[in-house]
């Protein structure tokens, strides 16, 4: 089939072709013989495979009668075994009661021991407690309901039994009161050896509870009276180690480390001591962390006393309140932008300078706290894994440690002063932002004004600086307000002068950059004078545009640094923290806007009052050319060559003073400006064949002029012109089917003119005749 | 890019206590958790809603109320597009603290922000704030009014598909209209749509029916209001 189908697909119509066919089909048939030998060659396997399979079958017969043998056994050994196994479970029972009887035996045995023995530890002379103890300890192990039944058992016969446990018992309450009393009389000697001596002794006698509660509050109180002596002497330890600007914080420190090293060392004590049926190195910490809460919260009133902190939370909050109560923020930023706070300045305001080490002082508080709590978040950890084997069991102790944490005085402590942070870092970033604008500097030869660089500067150290508190929450915060200061001030900075418009008039540069410099310094800017309004103009719209970029870099450092912080975040913090970000990056469009608004304003201003007069020039010249005049135009000073003259004085003045951004972008106006403004005139004059020559060329000219002086494409802003000119320039109406044809435009772009307006553009040619332009296909 | 075509930020703000957590965790989980603690700084959430055939992505900002996270969330108000403040109907204090949650909103959010007042807890029995008090202050202040309850799974999508559909709305008004509004524009148009959706939740409570969300009520007001949009091509 498939043979024929090939065949009849052959093309017989001529004797080669014949030929050819006929040689494929010798070819083929060589092919499939030597498929057919190969076949062949298969048969005697096939053949033996066969035979196999039969001699095979008779095997398996012989296999199916085995394996119903086999089954047969299998079930009889099967009852067999079951059989056999209630047995070794009745074995294994009396194995079991005869071991437990054993025991039994062994406790009888050991309690006699430990009755005498108790007695003669604990006696006056001897005192051997950890002795004793360790009688009771195993007294305690035994079973004691096992034991009292032991005791009725073999009532009547052994006395001795019941007489041993109630010895015992007695012994285990006189030695619970002893090792009190011996424990609270260390406490008053400040003996520590003995206070650690019976510390390990508590859990012998049952007294798991006690033992752990009594020492954590010996050592909270020993902890205590050194905090308070070093808190006294704060400044003077501060300053014997040059880091009075660190005093608290390094107190702070000072006290966090002792409560973690008591933990520390007495971590393998209690897993050793009190064993690991219950964590009991969380109810130490839960003790401790009492006390620390209590040192902390000593530590930072003297230090809200001593940093004046409640003083300058007034004082900014003051300030604060000031400069939003002399009306809206925006109201001000009509008038001179900047200038938030009254200028004059009053005394008590507080210098964002003066802050600054607080600022950090509470950013290592802050983070030793966090550290803190990772250390002991640890070493609960290590104590729930070892004290418990399931992963349920030890989660659950320390998710009551989080607990702790969370319900803790000094988590709160740090809420409070992470606010306080929050607020005293957003004066700082504010202040220190008015500030960099207040004092605006400009060099010449420099595009940008060093505001710039200073306010990046004070945001990223902002942000970095609340990295180091190792708290999310407050990393957030800070970018939140770092956008929120940028969104605000800094492009309200921006803006204004580009409100102001820019002023119209001859320039020259080189003199107003010198004006505006002092100008800044003094913080008045006399809108009067118009080449210092016009440098500070462009200046601010470079600033904006470099802005743009430099607000790009800010994100994606900060992104970088922040992964680096918090390797560990939780992807809801990862969110957290991006979507802040991005909120950040976000004030790209608003500096994008301020610099789209400000060219818009140039192109009002100093674009077009200044381009329309040259343009319409062109309406003076005639369009209406013989020979001889023709050669006369070019022989003098063109249109063409007029217009770019003054064209390129024009950027000329611009190209040193703008950013490249900015400049290209003012050549795109210009070339959208000038192209509408010349198609305006054109649509008012008239042309003959040479003067529709002359526009074709000077149009040309102007688009090479143009193209020239930028490195952005202004080609498809002169199609229409260039369109408008080919049509001016035909040699006669007839010949437009050339252009007119799309699909052979290799050097036009298609048509931005519609037909109507092709025909109203060639009736200015008075040479073209009405019927010719009417009869046009389009 | 993610599948949406508008991402709004919503931030909710009141007094600690009533019941912002469970308002957000009712609409983003569909549940009424049992003894959570209280909120630490900011908490944040996603959901993905379609409204008007368009798929929005809701941010969703808890914060804390009490006193010292006040400079976290405070941080938060600039770029929200809508603000829901709080109280609890079963408690008067939470509804005093309402003027100075209001000067907090006034510092620090965009003007143009969308608020809505919501009394939450109205499966209480010991009811202190009539709806009409509340109603009252809300149209005072030119916010959207609605009472709740996140145990009760009442009026809670309503709220937030609400909010939604007004923030399309205004987005789609600054695309299409000049983007500029009046102050002027803004004061007068806006008393309208706070009766526009307090008597939506009128309505709501006479039928107690949350499938019409009565989106086209604020038609004729959206284009009004304005925002400070953040549509995301989607
Ligand atoms: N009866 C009732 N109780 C509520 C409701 N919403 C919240 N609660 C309770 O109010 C308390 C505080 O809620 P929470 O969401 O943590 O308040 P938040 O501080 O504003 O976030 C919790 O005990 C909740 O169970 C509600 O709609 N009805
Ligand atoms: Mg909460």
């Amino acid at each position: 089939m498939d043979f024929q189908k090939g065949i009849s697909d052959w093309d017989v119509s001529t004797s080669e072709k014949v030929d050819e066919a006929l040689v494929r089909l010798a070819q083929e048939e060589e092919l499939a013989n030597a498929r057919l030998e190969t076949l062949l060659t298969h048969q005697c396997q096939i053949e033996a495979k066969m035979s196999g399979i039969g001699r095979a079958m008779a095997t398996l017969l012989a296999v199916e009668s085995d394996s119903k043998n086999l089954n047969a056994q299998i079930v009889n050994t099967a009852k067999l075994a079951e059989s056999v196994s209630a047995k070794v479970r009745r074995l294994d029972l009396a194995r079991c009661r005869a071991s437990e009887c054993q025991q039994r035996v062994h406790d009888l045995i050991d309690l006699q021991l430990c009755s005498q023995g108790v007695v003669k530890a604990i006696s006056d002379g001897e005192e051997d407690y950890e002795k004793g103890a360790a009688h009771i300890a195993r007294f305690l192990a035994m079973d004691q309901q096992l034991l009292q039944r032991t005791a009725d058992d073999v009532q009547g016969s052994f006395t001795s039994v019941s007489d041993a446990v109630r010895t015992l018992e007695e012994a285990t309450e006189k030695m619970q009161t002893q090792i009190s009393r011996r424990f609270d009389e260390a406490v008053d000697n400040d003996d520590l050896a003995s206070v650690e001596r019976f510390f390990k002794i508590y859990p012998l006698v049952g007294c798991h509870g006690i033992g752990i509660e009594k020492f954590s509050n010996y050592i909270c109180k020993k902890l205590s009276v050194k905090a308070q002596k070093e808190l006294r002497n704060a400044l003077d330890i501060a300053k014997a180690e040059r880091r009075l600007q660190l005093a608290y914080a390094d107190r702070l420190t000072a006290i966090l480390e002792n409560f973690a090293r008591v933990v520390e060392v007495n971590q393998p004590i209690i897993e050793a001591c009190y064993g690991v049926a219950s964590p009991y190195l969380l109810d130490m910490i839960k003790i401790l962390q009492r006390e620390c809460d209590l040192e902390v919260k000593n530590l930072l009133l003297e230090f809200n006393k001593n940093r004046q902190i409640q003083y300058r939370i007034q004082q900014i909050k003051e300030s604060t309140q000031r400069s939003s109560g002399s009306g809206s923020a925006s109201s001000n930023i009509q008038s001179l932008g900047h200038y938030r706070k009254p200028s004059g300045g009053s005394v008590d305001k507080l210098n964002p300078k003066e802050i600054d080490a607080i600022i950090a002082e509470i950013t290592v508080m802050h983070s030793r706290v966090e550290l803190y709590f990772r250390f002991m978040r640890r070493r609960v950890q290590a104590n729930a894994e070892a004290c418990m084997t399931e992963k349920e069991a030890q989660k659950e102790i320390l998710d009551s440690y989080n607990n702790i944490i969370i319900k803790s005085d000094l988590s709160r402590q740090m809420q409070e002063i992470l606010s306080t942070y929050l607020l005293f870092e957003r004066y700082f970033m504010e202040e220190s932002v008015l500030k960099a604008i207040a004092l605006d500097t400009f060099e010449a030869g420099q595009t940008c004004s060093s505001m710039v660089d200073d306010v990046f500067f004070i945001l990223r150290k902002s942000i970095r600086r609340s990295f180091s508190t190792q708290s999310i929450n407050g990393t957030c915060a800070v970018i939140n307000n770092a956008a929120s200061s940028l969104d605000g001030d800094f492009v309200n900075a921006l803006k204004t002068p580009l409100k102001n418009g820019y002023p119209s008039g001859y320039i020259d540069l080189a003199q107003a950059y010198n004006a505006i410099q002092t100008t800044l310094q003094q913080g008045k800017l006399q809108s009067s004078d118009a080449d210092r309004g016009r440098a500070n103009f462009l200046v601010q719209l470079n600033n904006a545009d470099i802005s743009t970029e430099y607000i790009e870099t800010l994100w994606q450092t900060m992104e970088q640094e922040i992964a680096g912080t918090f390797p560990n975040m939780s992807s809801v913090e990862r969110q957290l923290l991006d979507s802040c970000l991005t909120e950040l990056k976000n004030v790209r469009d608003a500096l994008k806007a301020t610099v789209d608004f400000g060219m818009q304003q140039l192109r009002s201003s100093a674009i077009k009052p200044r381009l329309n007069p040259w343009v319409d020039q062109f309406l003076n010249y005639s369009h209406y050319l013989t020979e001889e005049e023709l050669a006369k135009y070019e022989a003098g000073e063109t249109f063409v060559q007029f217009l770019i003259v003054q064209l390129d004085g024009l950027l000329t003045t611009f190209k040193s003073s703008l950013s490249p951004r900015n400049y290209d972008a003012l050549v795109s106006i210009l070339a959208t400006e000038v192209t509408l403004r010349l198609e305006r005139a054109i649509k008012k004059s008239t042309f003959n064949r040479l003067g529709g020559l002359v526009l074709d060329q000077e149009v040309r000219a102007l688009g090479t002029y143009l193209t020239g002086a930028t490195s952005w494409s202004v080609r498809d802003k002169m199609t229409r012109l260039s369109q408008i000119a080919t049509l001016l320039n035909l040699e006669k109406v007839s010949e437009l089917s050339e252009y007119w044809n799309p699909e052979s435009s290799n050097d036009m772009p298609s048509w931005r003119l519609t037909p109507n307006e092709i025909r109203t553009i060639l009736t200015l040619r008075t040479d073209f005749r009405m019927e010719d332009i009417k009869r046009l296909q389009l | 890019m993610e599948d949406y075509k508008f991402l709004f930020k919503i931030v909710l703000v009141g007094n600690a206590g009533v019941g912002k957590t469970c308002l957000v965790r009712r609409f983003t989980q569909g549940l009424f958790p049992p003894g959570q603690g209280a909120t630490i700084g900011v908490d944040f959430m996603i959901k993905t809603v379609e409204v008007e055939g368009e798929k929005i992505k809701l941010q969703i900002w808890d914060t804390a109320g009490q006193e010292r996270f006040r400079s976290i969330t405070q941080s938060y108000y600039r770029s929200a597009h809508a603000l829901i403040l709080v109280y609890d109907i079963s408690c008067q204090p939470t509804f005093d603290c309402l003027p100075d949650w209001l000067r907090e909103i006034q510092e620090y959010a965009n003007i143009k922000v969308l608020k809505i007042l919501v009394g939450n807890k109205t499966d209480r029995h010991d009811r202190e704030i009539p709806t009409e008090v509340g109603h009252y202050f809300a149209k005072q202040h030119e916010m959207y009014f609605l009472e709740t309850s996140a145990k009760e799974a009442e009026n809670v999508e309503r709220l937030f598909y609400e909010i939604a559909a007004e923030l399309i709305d205004q987005a789609r008004s600054k695309d299409g209209s000049s983007a500029a509004t009046t102050a002027a524009q803004r004061q007068t148009d806006s008393g309208s749509i706070g009766l526009g959706f307090s008597s939506l939740s009128a309505k709501a409570a006479q039928s107690n029916c949350c499938s019409g969300l009565g989106l086209g009520n604020n038609d004729n007001a959206s284009g009004t209001v304005g925002s400070n949009n953040t549509s995301q091509g989607g």
